[in-house]
């Protein structure tokens, strides 16, 4: 079992918080946000990696790189 | 849902000692390259890591690479393992393709995803009715 849900109380654009009330009503919004936060989380841990390997590696090579794009899917 | 990368075992051994698997680590430091690019998850199934780990001493720089926040086990559940074995059966394939197959029925689980790893043929062959997979040969 996780831990109990914390309350946060954050400021955001006014925009910003009519736009996503409009996709998620008000009932969404803990889920969605929580996803958001989560998922920042992860790219950031990504980031990290990614400059822990170029440190080890250095940059990658346009080859590479240009395979890599060729291999994912299209929307 | 979201985009995903999704690693088998030599992609975790290549990202987790990219000095030793050094061709192999830039491959695969370039797929989750364009993954953080397209702001993808990052998975690895979980049975993949029986393919991994080797015991204490050895697992070090494999923890070290699963304990990043962006590189998170997928837990196997029941529908995945039974779409797996169903795709081993439609290609009459024995269950020594088992984790091949559960790397592909995880990738099903996101919009769409790509699956970075050694073994491309046999992915090719179980991912190929489901255009939303793309595969990536390390």
């Amino acid at each position: 079992m996780g831990t109990p849900a914390a309350k946060l109380s954050v400021s955001v654009p006014g925009e910003l918080a009519e736009a996503v009330r409009k996709r998620v009503g008000a009932k969404g919004l803990s889920g969605f946000v929580a996803r958001a936060l989560a998922h920042e989380l992860e790219r950031e841990g990504v980031g990290t990696l990614l400059v822990e390997l170029e440190e080890q590696l250095g940059p990658p090579s346009k080859a590479d790189l240009a395979r890599a794009r060729k291999a994912w899917p299209k929307r | 849902m979201a985009e995903a990368l999704i690693l088998d075992s030599e992609a975790i051994n290549a990202l987790a000692q990219p000095t030793t698997r050094r061709v192999l680590a830039e491959r695969a430091a370039a797929i989750l390259r364009v993954a953080h690019q397209k702001r993808a998850l990052v998975r690895v199934p979980a049975p993949v890591l029986a393919e991994v780990c080797r015991g204490v001493r050895r697992d070090s720089a494999i923890n070290h690479l699963l304990n990043n926040p962006g590189v998170r086990v997928v837990e196997l559940d029941r529908a995945t393992a039974q779409q797996a074995g169903q795709m081993l059966a439609r290609l009459k394939l024995s269950s020594a393709h088992a984790i091949d197959a559960f790397l592909v029925a995880t990738a099903l689980q996101f919009d769409t995803a790509v699956i970075a790893t050694g073994d491309p043929d046999d992915i090719r062959r179980l991912a190929a009715p489901f255009p939303r997979i793309g595969v990536f040969a390390l």
